[in-house]
């Protein structure tokens, strides 16, 4: 089964979202005999329920194939697949630093979009040979040899190494194998050195403990051999290495170039790092390999259980999700309206949206997320400087000095047409305005620098309407920059909701306060006593809406046969507010703690 | 189990199945009735054989329209019932459609041990009873009432419904007012409830038909409830009124939380078991699908389920407070009650809860109070 490193090869697949890399992956799987036909699930690589769902993929997956080329060599071909969406790329950053290559997928009618970018940059920064294909040539609208040409002009890869393929038909798989054993390079440790090896990701087995995903770089790694987490300290006694085909195969050894996992009894979820090195504790390297770009949460949200007896259940559920998704991070938070919780950090509001779905699916937990917020530097008068991330914990205005939000940079990649409504949009929403670029095919890149506050209130969902779903966006934090902010709070039925407060700029705060008055008015049912709703900003009252109590709610006839069929009408009726919080005598929605999200 | 002494027998035939009903109820099937009647008959048969059931404080036979029975079939129908045993002085009731009420048909029923009628007048604005599809006149009803009481019916029943699109509150006194100078003792008032599966509900959904605002829906309810009150005629239950000695026993049985069998199409049984939890049983909807499960097995139970005795005491107390003059069944559940009181819903007097005026008017929510989490289907 071994193979020698100069046939062994280790790449990624990476893409815009939606281009159609899990479908490729797919075909070079069938393609290599890795899965059989009729073993093929559609997106074999998609573990998560959640992912065939939404057709995206949200964790890095590995594979091992082996793969007869025409130079007559049998070649181990390591692919990793990556996630596309902007908010995971660090899976991707994780991804590419356990790779010596990358197959770059382009959709053949949608051409270069903004992650294409980003995910080439992050590709170049770790060395990656890059193997350019142009996909879905199969369909009608799509213009391959002007894609082709675009992926020479903006990237600068040559147009004759682009490959054109259809994932869907199976067209260009074998001239991508072909490539990718050509032009990307073998690995260049030695088997026979000290223990090097990356941990790229991990999972909790429920039966095996930790499961870490890892590529060896120098050295070979064995069952029973004693292993030492050089960062972290921790030793233990490794019981199985293994492969994916794409299923968990255990294997005698892992040597240099080749990527597996190891079991070691491993029962702590800190123990096992995402960057960490694996070495030889009786040989071990002389140093740590380089860890991971340090990932940072860009938004930050509460969760709290609608049930407050859930919360050791949410506190267990969070810590086994955080050892597969290395970018979450909580901390406990008590809020007065919503009681005792998590505020947690995330990458972005789809990673936020995922890891809620994945804590009320996998752990049978019903959550209430508040609004996301980013982070605040607060520098106060006594010349200390604060991280804020939750708004209500925003100090008295009397002791700050000044407010500092994060700024982005944002690249707008964008049809010439809507090249209007998006410099609208983004000044609108604070952005300074950097640089804008015509490409080939009609498309304009734009960069603006604006605060990631106003990104992540539904910017994105506001770029796709007014560019009639052709903008795509990527952002990447570039600092802080102080800005005039102030505290909006909400009063609902005379009492301030902690959990509705935001940090909103200064000059559009009164119309914030009245939108957000005006949007809770329709949001909170109505309940058995008329609720008050008031924003205010530093104790001023600056809007009220008032909900109405309920006027009646009476079942005209309940006789013998009807009791059954009414009983479980209110037990459904009940059953649905579960899902609503209750904050002193009043019944919140999850939607309105969003509700500050979307005011426009 | 404890011994029943309530028997509900259903009759799913109707002229004309009108477009707000949404009971199981069939327009007149030909030449069913007959054998409907036998397989009711059979069933009741096999039921008083198995069940600790008699003797019969109450006996209900609704709808449908059980006036549509002859007076024959009838009579069949409460010979089984008298082989289960009927208690001295036990509450006989028959539902009625003014069209039906003849006085052959009245000396027949009585002779067959029938004692309370419930006629469905509903309204007696031509416009009103148009909207509601309903085949006979105002005049007809008032007829009816006339024809039932000089025909020997000393408990006489009318049911009638308040907002209905067209009807102003003027409009609904009147109707109201001219049915009590009938001399009723009982009186149903229903608010005209849009229920989706039906042709009203059809039509309220695509904007045909626009319903009163629940301000005039309220405004009529307990304007009516003053005129009732005024009359005589005690507010004893939601939508139910009666002169001192006249409240529907057999209602007052079910809300009680007391069991009772349901015979014939579609029919619900309530049984009371030994541990203190609940079993409901119903039979088959389908007229012909119960004609022939009952002639072949002699039952039509189409489903079933049973409710802990924790799940059971909610269920009372959902039912139990629609009793205005008050309930015990709400005594194990006093954070519930505490709560309901500091609400303004319910009045707490001795261990016994009743609804106030505004508890009426959000009865659901107090009903829900007591009903217990239930897990979510996974």
């Amino acid at each position: 089964m071994s193979t020698p490193t100069h046939l062994t090869r280790a790449i990624s697949v990476i893409a815009h979202v939606d281009h159609g890399k899990t479908t490729l992956s797919d075909r070079l799987l069938e393609y290599t005999g890795t899965v059989a036909q009729r073993d093929m699930v559609e997106q074999v690589l998609d573990q998560l329920d959640l992912e065939r769902e939404r057709g995206i993929t949200i964790k890095a997956q590995a594979v091992r194939m082996l793969y007869k080329a025409d130079d007559g060599n049998t070649y181990q071909i390591n692919l990793i697949d990556t996630p596309g969406h902007v908010d995971f790329s660090y899976e991707v950053s994780r991804a590419l630093a356990a790779c010596d290559g990358a197959i770059l997928v382009v959709d053949a009618s949608q051409g270069i979009e903004a992650q294409t970018l980003a995910n080439v940059h992050q590709a170049l920064d770790h060395h990656l040979k890059i193997v350019p294909v142009v996909n879905k040539i199969d369909l009608p609208q799509a213009n391959p040899e002007l894609v082709r040409e675009e992926i020479e002009k903006v990237i600068g890869l040559p147009a004759e190494s682009v490959i054109f393929a259809s994932a869907r038909q199976g067209v260009g798989t074998k001239e991508i194998l072909e490539a990718v054993v050509r032009e990307v390079p073998p690995p260049t440790g030695d088997p026979g050195a000290p223990l090097q090896a990356l941990i790229f990701d991990a999972k909790f087995d429920a039966y095996r403990g930790i499961v870490t995903y890892i590529r060896v770089l120098e050295g070979t790694l064995r069952a029973g051999m004693r292993i030492l987490m050089m960062q972290t300290g921790k030793s233990f006694e490794v019981d199985e290495v293994g492969i994916f085909r794409p299923d968990r195969t255990p294997v005698e050894d892992l040597s240099a170039g080749e990527v597996g996992y190891l079991i070691a009894n491993i029962r702590n979820v800190r123990d096992s790092r995402v960057g960490d090195t694996v070495t030889d504790e009786a040989r071990p390297a002389a140093a740590a390999l380089p860890g991971y770009r340090h990932v940072t949460p860009m938004v930050f949200a509460g969760l709290f259980p609608t049930d407050t007896e859930q919360y050791q259940q949410l506190k267990e559920a969070l810590e086994k999700l955080q050892l597969n998704d290395a970018a979450l991070v909580y901390e406990p938070e008590t809020s007065a309206a919503l009681g005792f919780g998590f505020r947690c950090g995330f990458l972005g509001l789809l990673h936020m949206e995922i890891v809620q779905e994945r804590l009320e699916r996998e752990f049978n937990l019903t959550l209430l997320g508040t609004a996301p917020t980013v982070e605040y530097r607060v520098k106060l008068r006594n010349g200390e400087e604060i991280p804020v991330d939750n708004p209500d914990h925003l100090p008295d205005p009397a002791e700050i000095e000044a407010i500092s939000e994060p700024m982005v940079t944002a690249t707008i990649v964008v049809p010439s047409t809507y090249v209007g409504n998006m410099m609208e949009l983004s000044q609108e929403r604070r952005g300074q305005f950097l640089n804008m670029q015509y490409e080939p095919g009609d498309r304009v890149v734009i960069t603006y620098r604006m605060p990631l506050a106003e990104i992540i209130h539904d910017y994105y969902d506001q770029l796709k309407s007014r560019s009639k779903g052709y903008a795509s966006l990527d952002y990447e934090l570039v600092g802080f920059e102080e800005a005039s902010l102030v505290k909006l709070d909400v009063l609902v039925a005379g009492s301030p909701v902690d959990a509705l407060s935001m940090i909103v700029d200064r000059s559009k705060a009164q119309q914030q306060g009245r939108r957000l008055a005006e949007k809770l008015k329709t949001l909170i049912p109505r309940q058995l006593y008329e609720v008050p709703i008031q924003a205010a900003i530093g104790g001023k009252i600056v809007a009220r809406e008032t909900v109405p109590a309920m006027r009646k709610d009476v079942t005209a006839k309940c006789y013998g046969g009807d009791v059954t069929r009414k009983r479980k009408l209110l037990e459904k009726q009940k059953e649905g507010k579960k899902r609503l919080k209750r904050v002193g005598n009043v019944e919140i929605p999850q939607e309105a703690f969003m509700a500050v999200l979307s005011l426009d | 189990m404890e011994r029943i002494h309530s028997l509900y027998l259903h009759v799913p035939f109707c002229t004309w199945v009108c477009k707000y009903c949404d009971f199981n109820a069939y327009a007149v099937l030909e030449g069913l009735i007959p054998p409907y009647v036998e397989a009711l008959s059979h069933e009741i048969d096999i039921a008083g054989t198995e069940l600790p059931i008699g003797p019969l404080e109450t006996v209900f036979i609704g709808g449908g329209t059980p006036s549509l029975l002859t007076a024959a079939q009838v009579r069949q129908v409460m010979e089984r019932v008298r082989a289960i045993g009927l208690a001295p002085g036990a509450e006989v009731t028959l539902e009625a459609n003014p069209s039906n009420i003849t006085g052959p048909n009245v000396e027949g029923w009585l002779a067959a041990g029938v004692n309370r009628l419930s006629i469905g007048v509903q309204s007696l604005q031509p416009d009103a009873l148009r909207f509601l599809e309903r085949l006979h006149s105002g005049m007809d009803a008032i007829a009816a009432i006339r024809t039932a009481r000089a025909g020997g019916f000393a408990n006489v029943n009318a049911d009638l419904l308040f907002g209905v699109p067209g009807v102003n509150l003027a409009a609904w006194l009147d109707t109201l007012e001219a049915v009590l100078a009938e001399g009723v003792q009982h009186l149903s008032a229903y608010e005209l409830t849009v229920e989706s599966a039906t042709r009203l509900g059809q039509e309220v959904r695509t904007g045909l038909v626009r319903m009163p605002d629940a301000d005039d829906q309220l405004e009529q309810y307990w304007a009516a409830a003053a005129r009732l009150e005024a009359a005589g005629l005690a507010h004893y239950e939601i939508s139910n009124w009666a002169q001192p000695g006249y409240r529907c026993r057999h209602n007052l049985a079910a809300w009680n939380y007391h069991p009772y069998l349901g015979c014939g199409a579609g029919a619900h049984s309530m049984f009371r078991l030994d541990d203190g939890s609940t079993e409901r049983r119903w039979n088959v909807k389908g007229p012909h699908a119960y004609i022939k499960q009952t002639s072949e097995t002699g039952r039509a139970l189409d489903g079933a389920e049973t409710l802990s005795p924790e799940r059971a005491r909610g269920e009372a107390a959902m039912i139990g407070v629609r009793l205005l003059d008050g309930t015990g069944s709400a005594r194990d559940f006093p954070e519930q009650r505490r709560h309901l009181v500091g609400a303004g819903l319910l009045l707490e007097d001795n261990h016994q809860v009743r609804l106030t005026r505004r508890g009426v008017e959000l009865a659901n929510q107090v009903g829900a109070a007591f009903l217990g989490e239930v897990a979510s289907p996974q």
